[in-house]
């Protein structure tokens, strides 16, 4: 329907408003009438007012004033002698009309005030509950998205309007719109923009054509607009407060980082040191046992230094997400195998079994960083556990993936700790007791799930293990199929 | 002093050159020293060094395209020096021509080692091959095509000899993955490790002791195989 169309329905209402407080008017003048031997006229001037009243009840002052003028008319005509002419004899009967105007003109207007009174607190009510509503749904809200869908849901509700776009600024700023469809292509019939204290935050476009848009109902969708301003305000300050939050952490979490590498970084320091000043000075005779012994710990200690280093390297990579597998297609065994070899002299204390199977069938993962996995489970196990017992290395194949099993016979974590043993310089033991950067398992914990594996700590009766799972498959696929090579020499 | 080998350090950090010019002067080496790769390609291109030691990270241009220049006009051995974690440049490198790497931070007995087996390939490399390669109780006779653990002959697949004939031709240098798989199997196959993980389990099983712990085979992580050989 179009705007004139809409006019013209108005109009025709309003006409018809009229000619119903006409017909109305005329039934009862027309009972009267049948009545008037039986009626005092000041009975009748009395009655009238019954159908005046109606008419302004339902139709409003207008029909009202209309009718008590032509009921004036009426009674004059056809009730006052002489009937059938608009002049009065009696003065009493002149009075009695005054009177009945005066009478019908206020109760025309006190009914219609009381009727737009009505009307308007019903209108204020609808428009509280309208607020009620949506504030309760903006309450608790902590994100732009959803309290953009709750105000554009309830604009588009309360309007009844066939499209509604809401765009919002901020840091990300994004466009919520109401039905799913792309927007009509006229421009929209109201704009409000959503105000906040310190700035627009974005606006409200509603598309309407239907019927033209109320002062009282744009005053109500800017209420709406400052209702989802405070809100997103709120979300704001309240994402800001988690952001602090998480500054903060991480900044303990940089003073821990700091006191505890330096820690470990000045021992090896101090030894290397130590060591090269005495053999640089004259202290140490040149063919002594001491100068190999002296000799041995620079070494050693330089290779202690190197692992700090790199396992700080890997850490900070694995945070910044910049740990990227370089994946092949490897063989698990031969990656145990070669860290066993390197691990040789450390483990000379424990006995270490390796149940690899050969048969396994080949894992796409990133050989150095896998080793690097190897060599952490494994020097966790020979650090915490008595000397003379068993490390353990199992892997089998568990539907789409390869599970491991690394175990030794040390001491069982609290279950409540199990989980928290892979976060970064967690040490349920005390420090002094054994050293490291207590980023080892965190190590672990971030390659693993870089190759899409998941790793977890368990209480054995007798010790404690670390599994872990990696896909066997590579971006779908399982391993390739090999050339045959029958022919032989 | 003409016998004694020339070798180039190109490297950008003066405590590396000092401890590397010290140490190989009293292994009797001529050392030559720059710190930045534009010198260093000046002093190559004046000198002809018999070994250039690389590092990767220079200042003023990528390791890998001094490798690339270098290797341009000369083919006298490349040893390149990395850090940790940078597999894909050694790889790199490698890739170009150079012939060997050593990661930061490294024993001396590596870098000694790495220096003799890439002058002995370079000047083999003029003459002809060495006909029998000896490592412990193997012996890999290149011109017969027979591989034997002390009297016994060791039956091998036409593959798994191609790739053994490979490693034992060039033992004692790093080989790449891509290297390996473009000789033995060709261009089309250059990136199926697999077939190389798998072939060089096989040699393994046939060639070794203890397969998971092997003395003649061994993995670069990251990187390819080493054979190692008798000196």
């Amino acid at each position: 329907m179009n705007q004139k169309g809409i006019i013209i329905s108005a109009r025709m209402s309003r006409f018809w408003q009229y000619l119903l407080a006409f017909i109305l008017v005329t039934a009862t003048t027309a009972i009267f009438f049948l009545l008037r031997s039986a009626l005092d006229t000041t009975l009748i001037a009395l009655l009238y007012l019954i159908p005046l009243g109606v008419i302004t009840a339902l139709w409003g002052l207008g029909p009202g004033i209309t009718g008590a003028l032509l009921t004036f008319l009426t009674f004059n005509y056809f009730f006052i002698e002489p009937y059938y002419t608009f002049m009065v004899h009696r003065p009493a009967d002149v009075v009695v009309l005054v009177v009945f105007l005066i009478v019908a003109v206020v109760i025309s207007q006190l009914v219609a005030q009381a009727q737009a009174g009505l009307a308007a607190a019903t209108a204020r009510e609808r428009e509280a509950t309208q607020l009620y509503e949506i504030s309760t749904a903006l309450t608790g809200l902590h994100d732009d998205h959803s309290i953009a869908q709750i105000l554009a849901k309830q604009v588009y509700a309360v309007s009844q309007g066939e499209y509604v776009e809401l765009s919002i600024t901020g840091t990300e700023p994004f466009v919520f719109h109401l039905p799913e469809i792309s927007p009509p292509t006229r421009a929209s019939e109201l704009i409000i923009p959503i105000q906040a204290p310190r700035g627009v935050l974005g606006e409200i476009r509603l598309w309407r054509a239907a019927s033209a848009i109320m002062p009282s109902e744009k005053r109500l969708f800017q209420t709406f607009a400052s209702q989802a301003a405070l809100a997103l305000e709120r979300a704001w300050f309240a994402q800001a407060e988690s952001r602090a939050q998480i500054l903060e952490e991480s900044d303990r979490l940089k003073s821990a980082i700091l006191s505890s590498v330096s820690h470990e970084l000045r021992t090896p320091l101090s030894t290397i040191k130590a060591a090269a000043s005495s053999l640089r000075g004259k202290e140490v005779n040149w063919d002594s046992p001491a100068r190999a012994e002296l000799v041995a710990a620079i070494d050693d200690e330089a290779d202690h230094l190197n692992i700090l280093v790199g396992n700080l390297l890997d850490m900070s990579r694995i945070e910044s997400g910049a740990l990227q597998p370089k994946r092949e297609w490897n063989i698990l065994s031969e990656i145990v195998g070669s860290v066993l070899a390197r691990m040789k002299h450390l483990a000379e204390a424990h006995q270490i079994e390796m149940d690899v199977p050969e048969s396994l069938p080949l894992v796409p993962v990133d050989y150095v960083q896998i080793e690097q996995v190897f060599t952490n489970l494994v020097s966790n196990g020979l650090k915490y556990a008595p000397v003379n017992t068993i490390v353990c290395i199992q892997a089998q194949v568990e539907g789409e993936s390869i599970h491991v099993q690394v175990s030794n016979q040390g001491p069982q974590v609290p279950p409540e700790h199990l989980e928290r043993i892979f976060d970064k310089f967690y040490r349920i033991t005390a420090a002094d007791r054994v050293t490291g950067t207590g980023l080892g398992l965190s190590i672990c914990k971030g390659i693993i799930e870089a190759h899409g594996g998941r790793i977890w700590a368990e209480n054995l009766p007798n010790g404690l293990a670390f599994n872990f799972t990696l896909p066997l498959t590579w971006d779908g696929a399982k391993s390739l199929q090999l050339p045959m090579d029958t022919e032989s020499e | 002093m003409s016998n004694a080998p020339h070798i180039l350090v190109i490297d950008d950090e003066p405590q590396i050159l000092r401890a590397l010019r010290t140490i190989l002067t009293e292994k009797g080496f001529k050392v030559t020293t720059a710190s930045r790769g534009e010198e260093g390609l000046t002093f190559a291109a004046a000198s002809e060094p018999d070994l250039i030691i690389l590092d990767l990270g220079l200042p003023d241009m990528n390791g890998v395209e001094v490798c690339t220049r270098l290797r341009e006009w000369t083919q006298n051995p490349i040893i390149i020096l990395s850090v940790r974690d940078s597999e894909r440049d050694k790889v790199a490198a490698l890739d170009q021509g150079a012939d060997d790497y050593l990661t930061k931070p490294f024993g001396i007995e590596e870098l000694l080692a790495r220096v003799r087996v890439a002058l002995r390939h370079s000047v083999h490399a003029s003459e002809a091959q060495n006909k029998i390669v000896k490592a412990g109780p193997l012996a890999i006779d290149l011109v017969w095509h027979i591989v034997k653990r002390g009297d016994e002959e060791i039956k091998l697949t036409g593959t798994e000899y191609k790739l053994l004939a490979y490693l034992a031709s060039n033992h004692g240098r790093v080989l790449t993955h891509q290297s390996i798989l473009t000789h033995v199997w060709g261009p089309a196959d250059a990136d199926h490790t697999e077939y190389l993980r798998v072939y060089m389990r096989q040699l393994r099983k046939k060639l070794e002791a203890d397969p998971e712990r092997p003395q003649y085979i061994l993995t670069e992580p990251g990187i390819g195989y080493r054979f190692i050989a008798d000196e």
